[in-house]
């Protein structure tokens, strides 16, 4: 007999297996869209030559280049369906891995342009680039390709690294504009977007579907949504070493249909941290009135936050994320929690409807101070009759391993922890290198990906 | 779960493709008609691949102009008074082929003086040609009204068309005796 609710589970999980699919292949439909508009206008028929070859393929890769950074604007508009689907986190990482193939198409877009119109024209490629610098709208379209140039270089990892998350932040933004002042050229330069063709508004669609959806849900729903909830601190209390819970007070907070273990970007109204958004997962599954955070100060930022004083205006994005019990798929449940991680946990376990023994729960901390929250989640109405178990201790030196010395020294794996792990759904959350060895034992016992959650703490 | 996934992406991909692909094939198939049509009718042209090979550059000349022989038509003059000092009409310049396309103007003439530079024809084998005359036909309509003759400067990036433009005005104003 097959319970209702893991029927429930196992159907919504195709579900949305079935949308990430379709999602995928609608971003490869719309890339062979832009390249089967250019067919259908007689793209083929301009060539005949080897220089016509080039300007074609530069046509080509330019439509390819320009449709795939339209979609990583939508993928980076926190839409709610895809959030829903796949997580702001799995949209994000797709995000990352288009850029550098956007940018070298984009530059194989103008360097073919160049050398196909210098051999039609039989000039050389200096010549012809000084001339396609005074086509119009050209100008503007050059320093669209500085600006992309810069926005994936600060964004290349090793990079990244050296500038602060502000700043990078700054320079990314910048890519807004270059995606717009590309548009003119596209539209005058550009013959193939012609007046008055299908091609030319499938285009202008496009870019109104991308920037709208930036406009909508990154700028509009989250301002109209912090003004609506009015949300202030309330207190700010010590709960370990370096970790404060946030108290927050709003009007209907409910409303935010909050799910437990999801997160939202924070900012906080006063002069020393405006300028810095945090993204912070919820502790505790918001009332009406309240709401619950709980952060470590990890970075100079949120420092500064854990002296935020009561009354501070606080302005949220979000609610994100699909660390919660919707996206569960099978019938038992396997957590475990590191340090600041316990704080999706936390509010996952306390929004989930369990039956007894069906979750098994390891909390786990490099030494006591590390327990924060511990207490909370043994007193949660959703944890009786399911066992809570802890594992303190650091790491052994040089062993890349997720465990303590002493639990290693008793032969503990993921397996003696979790007997039955390949029937359950596995929540992780603690610092990602910790996190990655937790899932690198989940898959070695041939536990399914679908069945893998993961939060990721990292930007 | 991902095979699914790439089936689908290939799948509607490649259903995309054959679509733009069979359109654009179709496209040219009926437009090959009607652009060679003025070619078959004015000059016999005994090689039957003519009017396939035709399409791509040939194209705009021979809707356009009646006669689609490389080398210059003598333009008609359309004005009340015959060519003589001070003469004032319009008069046609030759169409001056280009390989990016015919290219013809027509000059108004009053007392001798430019009042007018018209483009009937420009540089048109394909979009970027389209928009490189575009460009350059007020640049130098503006420069022909202001020097008062075809000895002005050409639009740089666009040789051909100035070249071109310059040449059938030339002609204009010859025939206007300017």
């Amino acid at each position: 007999m097959v319970d209702p609710v893991d029927r429930t589970r196992r159907i919504r999980g195709r579900r949305r297996m079935r949308a990430a699919d379709a999602m995928i292949a609608l971003v490869w439909a719309s890339v062979a869209a832009a390249v089967a508009l250019w067919l259908g206008y007689g793209g083929l028929s301009t060539v005949s030559n080897l220089g016509t070859d080039l300007t074609a393929a530069g046509i080509v890769t330019g439509l390819v280049g320009t449709d795939l950074i339209l979609v990583m604007l939508v993928l980076a508009a926190r839409i709610p369906a895809i959030d829903r689907v796949v997580g702001q986190d799995t949209a994000m990482a797709f995000h990352r891995r288009l850029g550098k193939p956007a940018l070298y198409l984009i530059l194989s877009h103008g360097a073919l342009l160049t050398v196909g119109y210098a051999m039609a024209d039989g000039s050389n490629v200096v010549t012809e680039t000084i001339s396609l610098f005074q086509g119009p709208d050209m100008a503007i379209a050059y320093l669209g390709l500085g600006l992309l140039i810069a926005v994936v270089v600060t964004s290349v990892v090793a990079v990244r690294r050296r500038f602060s998350y502000e700043a990078w932040h700054l320079i990314h933004l910048l890519s807004y504009a270059a995606v717009l002042v590309a548009l003119p050229h596209q539209l005058s330069a550009g013959g193939v977007l012609a007046d008055g063709s299908v091609q030319r508004v499938y285009w202008i669609a496009l870019y109104v579907l991308a920037f709208g959806a930036i406009a909508v849900f990154r700028f509009a729903v989250p301002a109209l949504r912090s003004a609506r909830h009015g949300i202030r601190v309330a207190g700010v209390e010590q709960v370990a070493p370096g970790v404060v819970s946030i108290h927050l007070t709003g009007r209907d907070l409910d409303r935010l249909q909050t799910a437990g273990g999801q997160y939202a970007i924070w900012r906080f109204w006063t002069g020393a941290t405006w300028w810095h958004a945090h993204p912070i997962s919820f502790s505790a599954v918001p009332t009406a009135s309240s709401a619950r955070l709980t952060v470590r100060d990890l970075g100079s930022g949120s420092a500064a936050i854990s002296r935020v004083r009561p009354g501070t205006r606080v302005s949220i994005e979000g609610p994100y994320g699909v660390f919660t019990e919707a996206h569960r798929v099978a019938p038992k449940l396997a957590v475990v929690a590191a340090g600041i991680g316990i704080t999706p946990i936390r509010s996952m376990l306390e929004h989930s409807t369990l039956r007894p023994g069906e979750a098994t729960v390891l909390l786990r901390g490099s030494d006591p101070s590390q327990s924060y929250l511990w207490n909370e989640v043994g007193t949660l109405r959703s944890m009786r009759g399911n066992a809570i178990f802890s594992m303190l201790g650091p790491r052994p030196h040089g062993l890349a391993t997720w465990m303590s010395v002493e639990a290693l020294a008793h032969g503990v794996t993921i397996g003696t922890v979790f007997p039955d792990l390949l029937n359950s759904d596995l929540y992780v959350c603690g610092p990602q290198s910790w996190a990655d060895l937790v899932i690198r034992d989940a898959r070695a016992a041939g536990l399914p990906e679908d069945q893998i959650h993961v939060e990721r703490f990292d930007w | 779960m991902r095979a699914r996934a790439l089936a689908l992406s290939i799948l509607s991909s490649a259903a995309v493709l054959t679509v733009g692909w069979q359109l654009g094939t179709q496209g040219q198939t009926s437009t090959a008609p009607d652009a060679a049509a003025p070619t078959t009718a004015d000059s016999v042209t005994s090689d039957p691949t003519a009017t396939a090979t035709s399409r791509g550059g040939s194209t705009p000349s021979a809707a356009a102009t009646p006669a689609p022989t490389p080398t210059a038509t003598n333009g008609s003059v359309s004005a009340a008074a015959p060519a003589s000092d001070g003469a004032s009409g319009t008069f046609t310049g030759t169409s001056v082929q280009t390989r990016f396309g015919a290219v013809q103007v027509q000059l108004t003439v009053a007392n001798g003086n430019i009042t007018d530079v018209t483009a009937l024809q420009l540089t048109d084998k394909d979009q970027r040609s389209v928009s490189i005359s575009n460009r350059a036909a007020p640049v130098l309509r503006k420069e022909v009204l202001a020097a008062q003759s075809a000895n002005v400067q050409g639009v740089s990036g666009a040789t051909y068309t100035s070249d071109a433009y310059l040449s059938s005005l030339q002609s204009a104003l010859d025939q206007a005796g300017h």
